[in-house]
C-alpha cells in the first residue's frame, strides 16, 4: 500500500469505527467491544505500516477555499504511534473497567474519538485541518471527563474553560497567519518564515504558546489538570496524562523547530529573556513545584496526576533548551512518561475496579498479596518514573540533565535533578500505601486483576524495561527527527549513546546489573533455609495483636510536609478563582446597567437625548 | 589482550572483596572506638564479620517474595555502584557511566531495603524508611548542589575525568571556588553515612533499628554485608570529587581512615536529631554554603 492509501485508511478507519462502535453498541455489547478493539489495533497497525514513509494526501479539495491536508513525516509517525499504541491499550483495559457502567456506548464513542482527534492532530498538514481536529479531541476530551458526574461535572468545566481561551488564541494566530502569509498550508508558512520580523514572529510564538501550553498543562497553566486527570475514568486518565497533554508538545515542536525552525527560535527575543530561556525557566518551575505538591496529596490518582505536571516540565525544558541532546532527550521522555504515566494510571484503575473505586492512600495497604501483577506494573511504573537506571525514564532524564549541565545551565539543571527526590518520595508512598504494609480486613478477599486489565499492564512493564536496557530502538528514530529540524545527529547505538563527553551503556550496567545480583543471590543460598512466617505471628511473637492497627499510612511524611506544606499553596489556583470572581462581578456589574429590560433601554436613550440637549443648550447659552 | 581482559576480571572479582574488608574493619573500628571513648573495652576488631557468619548460619524469617529479593538486591545495588566508583586506579565499569549515572544507580539500595521492608508490614519499617526518605531529601538539596558544582567547574561530568583533572593541578578541595562546597560536604557527610545525630532512620532506642527490624538470620547478614559496602562507598566517593581521589591505594586508604575517624568522633558527641530537626539543619548551612559555591563557581567559569 502506498502511503496516501494508508492515511486515507487511518483517517477513515479511526472515525469510521469510532461511529461504529457506537451504532453496534445498539444491538449488542460483545459487537461493540470487538468493534472497539478492532479499532484500536488497526490504528496501531496501520501506524506501524507507515514507518520511515513520507507523503501528503489532499483529503478536501475545496473546504471554505482552502484544501484540507495530512502528511506523515518522522516527527508525526513517532506521535502517532505512542498515542495509537496507548490508545489501543486503554480501549482493552476499559473493557473490564467500563463494563456494568452506564452510558458504554457514549464512552467507547468519545474514547474512540478522542483518539481519532488526536491522530488528526499529529497528521494534519495545514492549520485548518490541525484547528478542526484539536477541536475534536478537546471537546470529547471535554465529554468523557465529566463521564462519571458529581465532582467530575466541575473538574471538565474547569478543563473546557481554559481549552476555549487557548482555541481562541491559536484561532486569532491562525487568522493573523493567513492575513500575513496568504497561506495556512505548515510546508509553505514555513518557506516563507525568514521573510517577516521577528517580534512578529514572537507575538505568534506567545499566542499559539497559550494554546499548547495550556493543553500541556504546565505551570501556570496546569490548574485544570489535577481535578480532570483524578476525576475522568481511569483508562481514559492514562490516554490524558499518556499522550493527550502531549499533543500541547507536539504543537510546541511544530511551531519551534518545523514551521519556524531553531534558528529563528533560539534568537527570539532580547538574549537573557529570549523565548527559549523563558520557557526553560517555566520548565524548572513546573518540574519543582507540581512534584513537591505531589507529595502532599493522599489521592492516588491526584498525586499520579501532579506528577504529571512534574514530568511535562522535563520535556519542556528539553525541547526548548535547544541542543541536539536536549531535544533528543525531550522527545524521548515524551515517549517514556507516555508509557510509564499510562502504566501508573492503570494499575490505580485496576485497583479501584477491586476495591470498589478506593483510591484514598490512606485505607489501603497490603495488596502485594492479592494483586501480584498490578504490584509489579505499579513498581515498574514507579521506577521509570523516577529514572531508576534500567528503565527508559532514566535514559531520558539522563540526557536532559547532561544536556543542561554541557549548556552550563546549573540552576535548570539542580532543578531537574532535585523533582526526582520528590518523585522518589511520593512513588514510594503511592507503593507502600497502596501494596504494602498491612493488608486490611476488609479486602481479605479481593480477587487479582482480571485479564483486560493485566494485558496492558504486562505491555507497558515490557515497552519501559525494554527502552530502558536498548534505548536505541527509540533515540535512532528521534535521530532522525533531529536532522530534519537541523540539529546534528547523535551518536546512537542501540544500548546506548555517547555525548561530547561520558558515554551511557545501558546493557552493561544490564550485565553488571544481572550478574551480581546471581553472585549475591547465590551467596544468600549459602545460608541456612527460610521459612515463610505470617508477618503479625513474627511482630508480635505469636500473641493476640488487635488487627488494623498497625499500618503507618496517615501523614507519612508529616516532618517534612509541616516544612514545605506552608510554601505550596496553590497561589495560581487562587489567582485564577480572583480573575473568575472579577470577571463574575465585573458581568453583574454589567448586567445591572443592560438589564434586558426593555423599559430601561427606553429610559438610556431618553436620558442619552437629554444630555445632548444639554449639551447643545449649555452650549448655546 | 588477554593479559588486559585477565586484569580487568580480577579487577570485578577483587574490588568488592577489598571494599568488603575494607568497609568490615570500618565497622569493628566504629564500635572499638565508640567503646574506647565511653571508658569500655569494646568487642575485637572482626567481630562484624564474626556476627555476619554466624547469621548466615541462624534459620531465616521470611514474608513474602519481595521481602526476600528485596534484600539481595539492596546488596547487588550497592556493589554495582561500587564498581562504578574508582579506587585508585581501579575502576572497572567507569567506561560505561559517569557521575549522574551513580548517582542514580545509589536509588537502587534504599528502594529494594524500602520495598523489601513495605511487604515485612511492620509500621516500625515503615515509620524507618519514612523517615529515611526525608533525610535523603533533605541531604540531597545540598548534595546535588555540590555535586553540580564539581561538574561544572571541570566542565565534565565523568568521575574518572574530574580525578585526572585534580591530580594534574590541585584536589579539589584546595581550589578557591570549590572549597565551598567541600565543606558543605563534610557537613552533610554524616547524614549521607547515616550516624549521629542523623540516624534518624535506624533510631534503635525508639523504632527498633527501622528497616531491618524484621530481618534475622542471612537478611541480617546480607544487610551487614550492604551496610560495609555503603560505608566504603560514602567515604570513597567524597576522596574521589574532593581529595583528589587518591594518586595510589595507599594515599586513598589514609584519606578514608581520617574522614572515618572524624565520622565517628561527631557520632559519639550529638545526641539524636528529630527528623524535621535534621531537614532543617541540612536546609540550612549546608544548603547555604552549597548554593554560595555553586553561584562562585558559575562566575569563576564564566569569567
Amino acid at each position: 500500500m502506498n502511503t496516501e492509501t494508508l492515511l486515507k485508511f487511518i483517517l477513515i478507519v479511526s472515525f469510521g469505527g469510532a461511529f461504529l462502535t457506537y451504532i453496534l453498541g445498539k444491538i449488542s455489547r460483545v459487537l461493540r467491544e470487538i468493534f472497539a478493539v478492532l479499532t484500536g489495533i488497526s490504528v496501531v497497525v496501520f501506524s506501524l505500516m507507515l514507518y520511515g514513509k513520507t507523503g501528503t494526501l489532499i483529503y478536501a479539495k475545496n473546504f471554505l477555499g482552502f484544501s484540507l491536508l495530512v502528511s506523515i513525516n518522522n516527527l508525526s509517525w513517532l506521535f502517532l504511534i505512542t498515542l495509537s499504541v496507548v490508545s489501543f491499550l486503554s480501549v482493552v483495559f476499559s473493557l473490564s473497567y467500563i463494563r456494568g457502567h452506564e452510558r458504554t456506548d457514549f464512552y467507547y464513542l468519545m474514547l474512540l474519538l478522542v483518539n481519532a482527534g488526536m491522530a488528526g492532530v499529529v497528521l494534519s498538514a495545514d492549520l485548518i485541518s490541525f484547528y478542526i481536529f484539536w477541536e475534536i479531541m478537546s471537546w470529547s476530551t471535554f465529554l468523557l471527563i465529566s463521564y462519571n458526574r458529581g465532582p467530575a461535572l466541575s473538574a471538565g468545566m474547569k478543563y473546557i474553560i481554559m481549552s476555549v481561551v487557548g482555541s481562541a488564541a491559536m484561532m486569532f494566530g491562525i487568522i493573523s497567519i493567513y492575513t500575513t502569509y496568504g497561506t495556512l498550508i505548515i510546508s509553505e508558512i514555513s518557506i516563507q518564515r525568514l521573510s517577516l520580523p521577528p517580534n512578529y514572529i514572537l507575538l505568534l510564538f506567545i499566542l499559539f504558546s497559550i494554546a499548547f501550553g495550556i493543553k500541556n498543562a504546565f505551570w501556570p497553566f496546569h490548574i485544570w489538570l489535577p481535578p480532570a486527570h483524578s476525576e475522568a475514568p481511569s483508562p481514559f486518565s492514562a490516554v490524558l496524562s499518556g499522550i493527550l497533554i502531549k499533543m500541547g508538545t507536539y504543537g510546541f515542536l511544530l511551531f519551534m523547530y518545523v514551521i519556524f525552525g531553531m534558528k529563528v527560535f533560539l534568537e527570539l527575543g532580547p538574549s537573557f529573556f529570549s523565548f527559549h530561556n523563558i520557557l526553560c525557566l517555566l520548565g524548572a518551575i513546573t518540574v519543582v513545584i507540581p512534584t513537591f505538591t505531589a507529595l502532599l496529596q493522599y489521592d492516588a490518582k491526584k498525586l499520579l496526576a501532579w506528577h504529571s505536571i512534574g514530568q511535562i516540565g522535563y520535556i519542556i525544558i528539553g525541547i526548548s533548551l535547544g541542543t541536539s541532546l536536549s531535544v533528543a532527550g525531550g522527545i524521548f521522555h515524551f515517549v517514556n512518561h507516555a508509557t510509564f504515566k499510562a502504566l501508573l494510571f492503570l494499575t490505580v484503575g485496576a485497583v479501584e475496579y477491586r476495591t470498589g473505586g478506593v483510591r484514598d492512600l490512606n485505607s489501603l495497604g497490603g495488596l502485594i498479596k492479592k494483586m501480584p501483577i498490578t504490584f509489579i506494573g505499579a513498581l515498574i511504573g514507579a521506577l521509570g518514573i523516577i529514572g531508576v537506571p534500567l528503565t527508559n525514564g532514566f535514559v531520558s532524564k539522563w540526557m536532559i540533565y547532561k544536556a543542561l549541565i554541557l549548556k552550563g545551565n546549573t540552576f535548570l539543571a539542580f532543578a531537574a535533578l532535585i523533582g526526582t527526590w520528590g518523585t522518589l518520595l511520593s512513588f514510594y508512598k503511592f507503593l507502600h500505601n497502596i501494596f504494602l504494609g498491612q493488608l486490611s480486613e476488609k479486602y481479605k478477599n479481593i480477587k487479582k486483576a482480571p485479564f483486560c486489565m493485566q494485558f496492558p499492564i504486562i505491555i507497558y512493564s515490557l515497552i519501559i524495561i525494554l527502552f530502558g536496557i536498548l534505548p536505541g530502538i527509540v533515540l535512532k528514530v528521534i535521530n532522525t527527527i533531529l536532522t530534519s529540524f537541523g540539529f546534528e545527529s547523535l551518536n546512537v547505538t542501540i544500548w546506548g549513546i555517547a555525548s561530547e563527553s561520558g558515554i551511557l551503556n545501558t546493557i552493561n550496567i544490564f550485565t553488571a546489573v544481572v550478574i551480581v545480583v546471581i553472585a549475591v543471590w547465590i551467596i544468600s543460598r549459602l545460608g541456612a533455609k527460610t521459612r515463610l512466617v505470617a508477618q503479625d505471628d513474627n511482630y508480635a511473637a505469636g500473641s493476640y495483636i488487635p488487627k488494623e492497627k498497625y499500618n503507618f499510612t496517615a501523614a507519612f511524611y508529616k516532618p517534612m510536609t509541616r516544612i514545605i506544606g506552608p510554601v505550596l499553596k496553590d497561589i495560581v489556583n487562587n489567582f485564577y478563582l480572583i480573575l473568575g470572581r472579577g470577571t463574575v462581578a465585573a458581568g453583574n456589574g454589567i448586567r445591572k446597567v443592560y438589564t434586558g429590560d426593555i423599559g430601561y433601554y427606553v429610559i438610556y436613550i431618553i436620558l442619552f437625548l437629554a444630555v445632548l440637549i444639554l449639551i447643545k443648550v449649555g452650549f448655546k447659552l | 589482550m588477554i593479559n588486559v581482559t585477565i586484569v580487568k576480571v580480577l579487577e570485578f572479582i577483587f574490588y568488592p572483596l577489598i571494599a568488603f574488608v575494607i568497609g568490615i574493619i570500618l565497622m569493628g573500628l566504629f564500635r572499638k572506638i565508640m567503646a574506647r571513648i565511653q571508658r569500655r573495652y569494646g568487642p575485637p576488631l572482626l567481630q562484624p564479620l564474626i556476627d555476619i557468619i554466624r547469621f548466615f548460619s541462624q534459620r531465616t524469617v521470611s514474608h513474602g517474595k519481595i521481602f526476600s529479593f528485596g534484600v539481595i538486591l539492596a546488596l547487588a545495588g550497592s556493589l554495582v555502584v561500587l564498581l562504578f566508583i574508582p579506587f585508585g586506579k581501579i575502576c572497572p565499569l567507569c567506561g560505561s557511566g559517569d557521575l549522574l549515572l551513580i548517582l542514580y544507580l545509589m536509588l537502587f539500595t534504599p528502594i529494594s531495603i524500602a520495598l523489601s521492608g513495605g511487604e515485612g508490614a511492620n509500621p516500625n519499617i515503615s515509620i524507618g524508611v519514612s523517615r529515611k526518605l526525608m533525610l535523603s531529601l533533605g541531604y540531597e538539596v545540598p548534595f546535588l548542589m555540590i555535586i553540580l558544582s564539581v561538574m561544572s567547574f571541570y566542565k565534565t561530568t565523568s568521575l574518572v575525568e574530574i580525578i585526572k583533572y585534580q591530580q594534574n593541578y590541585h584536589w579539589a578541595i584546595f581550589n578557591f571556588p570549590l572549597i565551598i562546597p567541600g565543606i558543605a560536604y563534610i557537613l552533610i557527610l554524616p547524614a549521607m553515612m547515616g550516624v549521629r545525630p542523623f540516624d534518624v532512620a535506624s533510631a534503635p532506642q525508639e523504632i527498633a533499628s527501622g528497616p531491618v527490624v524484621e530481618y534475622g538470620g542471612k537478611f541480617l547478614g546480607l544487610n551487614h554485608i550492604e551496610h560495609a559496602i555503603h560505608m566504603f562507598i560514602g567515604i570513597a566517593l567524597f576522596i574521589d570529587l574532593f581529595l583528589g581521589g587518591g594518586p595510589n591505594i595507599g594515599l586513598f586508604l589514609v584519606e578514608m581512615f581520617i574522614i572515618f575517624f572524624i565520622a565517628v568522633f561527631i557520632n559519639a558527641m550529638f545526641p539524636r536529631y528529630r527528623t524535621d530537626q535534621a531537614i532543617k539543619y541540612l536546609w540550612r548551612w549546608p544548603s547555604i554554603l552549597a548554593f554560595i559555591g555553586l553561584v562562585l563557581v558559575r562566575i569563576h567559569v564564566k569569567f
